[in-house]
């Protein structure tokens, strides 16, 4: 390193470019001082992703169940494309410095080009992906309300935009005239029921399918109810069931497991009175606990004997590969917490698709530049620093992409 | 920059292009450590301000002239103030920014517009915490621990983001300083010829760019969660609120040895011109700042140990703890025996200096109390901790920062302070911080909690003696602050090397012209002070003429 110290300022002419800074040697010092400078910056950058990953690292030790369910969500195929999308472009983005370095103007403003379109196609296939997600109620914290399970098995969801949604029912004050009369004696006059009836959110009623199969398939609706105990367990228990009176939605209350650990659940459905019929049977109950199974087992269902002292062996009912059993798995309603599986994954996926973001921006600048050709044999610096911030990124995506959508 | 080339090299840095439109937009790390400077100044009277605040509520038990809701607001922007806008950008941004490239004789750090860049993150850092506190204030403990951080009603949402930013700010500023190091450092100085401020800053540059990025992750969550509910660390959505803990410690400690590290790199600069003396065990000091870095990025569990961390890892992070001792002891007994047989000056800066001496000492073994397990369950949340950060981060770090202050001054503003002012304000600063902060010990082994508005009778005195402490303090800051502004148009005119430094900043004109130095300057052994001689007329220290011929570089 020669003397850091600025001689005569005659211009930048015999720097061989006009971006070398006054502060430079030369072009050369330039040149190393951005790579030692670009280089820091995408350590900082590894570990400004790493809490997220150390997340990763823990909830999945934690609770491998949930992250064995939650992955099928995850469409394979879109994430495989995303993959080859963004090494293509961390091709045609390390290609970029080559034209550079070798002069090749046109060639350069194409790669550069090329890298913008990747990383565009990248972000449309995320739109693609997250859109889906939030049609379907998949989603983060508390918006975690999918349409299906994750084997793609429909599922009650609480906020009623599911597809094949026939209608959905709300506690307005419509409803609730039109639901006088349905129940012995009147909402208005049970403060129990009322409170239940002031404090439900709308029920999802999921339709899937035509006709009268319509109905069949939404029986699993369910509504967000109050969560104080009744007072009075055995007075609301002991509601008999009753028909309904015509032409009007009227109140079934079924158990239903999504909501039963809450307490007691109203359920309101509101169908297709030509399939359904008139008949609406009202049926009030508390909810039950769930059944003690007969034999103790474990996480996977697998029975758990005691074996010697201090010892326990696992008696599997049947044989079933780990396959199946993920598949199982996914069939059912998602394990409780389900939700954390999404914000990890929004959170990662969001970020790094920010990086993408910026990624284009930096690249839109450098195309703009090349296209006034600044940069050639003498002055690179920009392109093959960018070019190693997108790799960064691909590398980022390299991991993510098996840790989420492949490992189960 | 539309200077002439005669300019460039006749006119100080702060003559050049006038004007305040220049000035925000100037590329000169100069110019750029100055109005980081103003700022920080600023920072530290507002972030003062509230610390009295909380003190004069606590003057009297009960008494409640702020209310409880506002108390909590108090402590928490006095915190939120003090780290992020002061004592964390506080010496590298103000002092380095001005320094370091000088001290490399190089003509500006390796990245002026990322340094602009910093500048203005730390601006909009600052806006943004305005904005909280404008908004209501925040009530969540600087250290916005989850979940209280996010249920709270008050102004998160601004005083995150403000965080967030400033984190960026330090993150390039780390990356600035790290990069000029490597790369414009004249031939003849090698790793082990340089100033031991650059090894400190180098460190601390280091922790900056590793550790700072997992507080920006770790505040963008907490901003995505409470913005729109993601989960990560609320546990009714099946989150983990201690990981918030960890993720904000593993940050969290290594910043604070980003506060100490360059303060220490000031004092070694300060032990040996007002000794004059070279430095007693240069390399150790080199050393042992680097592994300072390197170690504090391990014991961040020692922030954690009644968060309900296992046992085992309580253990190790003890351990770690007492190891992380060992190299600021080192430096200790460094400066301790530079002093001895030292020709010392008791002028401002040294005053700090023996200030940071005895500051910190206290400050660190207080610190290794608090390692041993036992100790920290009785001490945890008490005004035991408070006195002790505020020892090492108010009683080192800030003193020091003061220190630097005191000592770059002629250099980089052209004008002397008030000698004599200087040095009562330098007195009133350690009696009135030692007021504050010792009664604290006392009350805080005899369970007095932080964070409390309120408290029995028992500690009224310690209580008492600890405001009346912190009054007697910020007035001398008060004081410190008015007349170093008074002094930048109403000063002595300052000579090229007041203080007979050996560091290169010395031979570079006062104040710098806008690349520093007209000409390549010469470089001498360093803290070897043989050669240079008083200039009794003018306070100019200047070199007697060379006789035969001398080796360079360091020990």
């Amino acid at each position: 390193m020669s003397q850091a110290q600025h001689d005569a300022h005659d211009g930048h002419g015999d720097h061989g470019s006009p971006f070398i800074q006054h502060h430079f040697d030369d072009g050369q010092h330039q040149f190393d001082t951005g790579k030692l400078g670009i280089w820091f910056f995408l350590v900082q950058e590894i570990l400004f992703f790493s809490a997220l990953f150390v997340a990763y690292i823990l909830y999945r030790n934690h609770h491998p169940e949930i992250f064995a369910y939650a992955h099928h969500y995850l469409d394979v195929k879109w994430g495989a494309i995303n993959t080859a999308v963004l090494i293509v472009s961390s091709l045609t983005a390390a290609w970029s410095v080559r034209a550079a370095q070798l002069n090749q103007q046109k060639l350069l403003v194409g790669l550069l080009a090329a890298t913008i379109a990747c990383a565009f196609g990248f972000l449309g296939i995320k739109y693609v992906e997250y859109t889906h997600k939030i049609h379907e109620g998949i989603l983060f914290g508390n918006r975690f309300d999918p349409c299906v399970s994750s084997g793609g098995e429909a599922l009650p969801n609480k906020k009623n935009h599911c597809h094949g949604v026939k209608s959905s029912v709300v506690w307005d004050a419509k409803t609730k005239a039109a639901a006088k009369g349905c129940l012995e004696g009147d909402f208005d006059q049970d403060p129990a029921m009322a409170r239940i009836q002031a404090s439900c959110e709308v029920a999802e009623v999921t339709f899937q399918g035509t006709g009268a199969k319509r109905v069949e398939q939404s029986r699993r609706s369910i509504v967000a109810c109050d969560t104080t105990p009744l007072e009075g367990k055995t007075g609301w228990a002991a509601r008999r069931p009753r028909a309904a009176s015509s032409a009007s939605p009227c109140w079934e209350l079924i158990n239903n497991p999504w909501v039963c650990p809450k307490g007691p659940a109203a359920m309101v459905y509101y169908g297709d009175h030509a399939a359904r019929g008139h008949q609406i049977e009202i049926e009030v109950a508390n909810c039950k606990a769930a059944p003690k199974p007969t034999e103790p087992t474990d996480v996977f269902g697998d029975v758990v004997r005691p074996g010697g002292p201090g010892q326990a062996t696992y008696v599997r009912h049947e044989p079933v590969s780990k396959h199946e059993l993920a598949l199982e798995v996914s069939n059912g309603p998602p394990p409780p917490h389900t939700n954390m599986f999404f914000s990890i994954y929004f959170a990662m996926t969001g970020l790094h698709g920010l990086h993408v973001l910026m990624g284009i921006f930096v690249y839109i600048w450098l195309l703009i530049r090349a296209t006034k050709g600044q940069f050639g044999p003498a002055y690179f610096g920009p392109v093959d620093y960018a070019a190693l911030y997108w790799h960064l990124v691909d590398l980022i995506w390299i991991f993510l992409f098996p840790l989420l959508y492949l490992i189960h | 920059m539309s200077t002439t080339h005669d300019d460039e090299n006749t006119k100080s840095y702060l003559e050049v292009n006038p004007g305040w439109r220049n000035w925000l937009v100037t590329l000169d790390h100069k110019r750029i450590g100055m109005m980081y400077l103003f700022g920080i100044l600023g920072a530290l009277l507002l972030g003062g301000f509230f610390a009295l605040l909380v003190r004069a509520e606590l003057f009297m038990p009960g008494l409640t002239f702020v209310g409880k809701d506002w108390y909590n607001k108090f402590f928490t922007l006095h915190g939120a103030v003090m780290v992020f806008l002061v004592i964390i950008p506080g010496i590298p941004a103000a002092l380095g920014n001005m320094i370091l490239p000088i001290q490399l004789g190089a003509p500006d750090v390796a990245f002026p517009r990322l340094n602009l860049a910093s500048f203005y993150l730390w601006c909009a850092g600052a806006t943004l915490l305005l904005l909280a506190v404008v908004l209501g204030g925040v009530d969540t403990g600087w250290t916005f621990y989850t979940p209280y951080s996010l249920q709270s009603q008050t102004a998160v949402l601004p005083a995150v983001l403000g965080a967030f930013l400033l984190g960026f700010s330090s993150i390039f500023t780390g990356l600035n300083f790290l990069v000029t190091i490597h790369k414009f450092r004249p031939a003849k100085m090698g790793w082990f010829q340089m100033p031991l401020n650059v090894w400190a800053l180098y460190a601390t540059a280091l922790m900056q760019v590793l550790a700072t990025p997992v507080l920006g992750i770790t505040l963008l969550l907490l901003f995505v969660e409470r913005f729109i509910g993601i989960g990560v660390f609320d546990p009714t959505l099946g989150g983990d609120p201690v990981l918030f803990q960890h993720f904000f410690w593993f940050y969290s400690h290594p910043a604070v040895y980003i506060m100490i590290l360059p303060a220490m790199g000031v004092v070694s600069e300060l032990m040996t011109v007002f000794c004059r003396k070279p430095i007693f065990g240069y390399r150790f000091i080199a050393y042992s700042s680097v592994s300072l870095a390197l170690l504090s990025f391990l014991v961040w569990g020692h922030h954690m140990f009644v968060s309900g961390q296992s046992r085992l890892a309580n253990m190790v992070f003890s351990a770690l703890t007492f190891s992380v001792g060992i190299p600021s002891a080192i430096k200790v007994f460094n400066w301790a025996s530079t002093l001895y047989k030292g020709d010392i000056r008791l002028q401002t800066p040294m005053l700090y200096a023996l200030s940071f001496l005895i500051l910190f000492t206290i400050g660190g073994l207080t610190g290794i109390f608090l390692a041993i397990l036992s100790v920290d369950v009785q001490l945890h949340d008490t005004y035991f901790v408070v006195a002790h950060f505020h020892y090492v981060m108010m009683g080192s770090a800030l003193v020091a920062f003061l220190g630097g202050l005191h000592y770059w001054w002629p250099k980089v503003s052209g004008r002397m302070y008030p000698e004599r002012l200087g040095q009562y304000c330098a007195v009133g600063v350690f009696v009135g911080f030692n007021l504050t902060f010792l009664p604290q010990f006392v009350m805080g082994s005899r369970g007095m909690p932080r964070r409390y508005w309120d408290y029995d009778p028992e500690y009224w005195h310690y209580h008492q003696a600890s405001t009346i402490g912190a009054f007697i303090l910020g007035i001398s800051l008060f004081i410190v602050v008015c007349y170093m502004m008074w002094s930048f148009k109403n000063g002595k005119k300052a000579s090229q090397n007041p203080w007979g430094g050996t560091t290169l900043e010395w031979s570079a004109p006062t104040p710098p012209t806008l690349y520093n130095f007209p000409e390549p300057p010469e470089l001498h052994e360093l803290y070897v002070y043989d050669d240079l001689v008083e200039d009794e007329a003018n306070g100019n220290w200047v070199r007697k003429p060379a006789s035969g011929s001398r080796p360079a570089g360091g020990h």
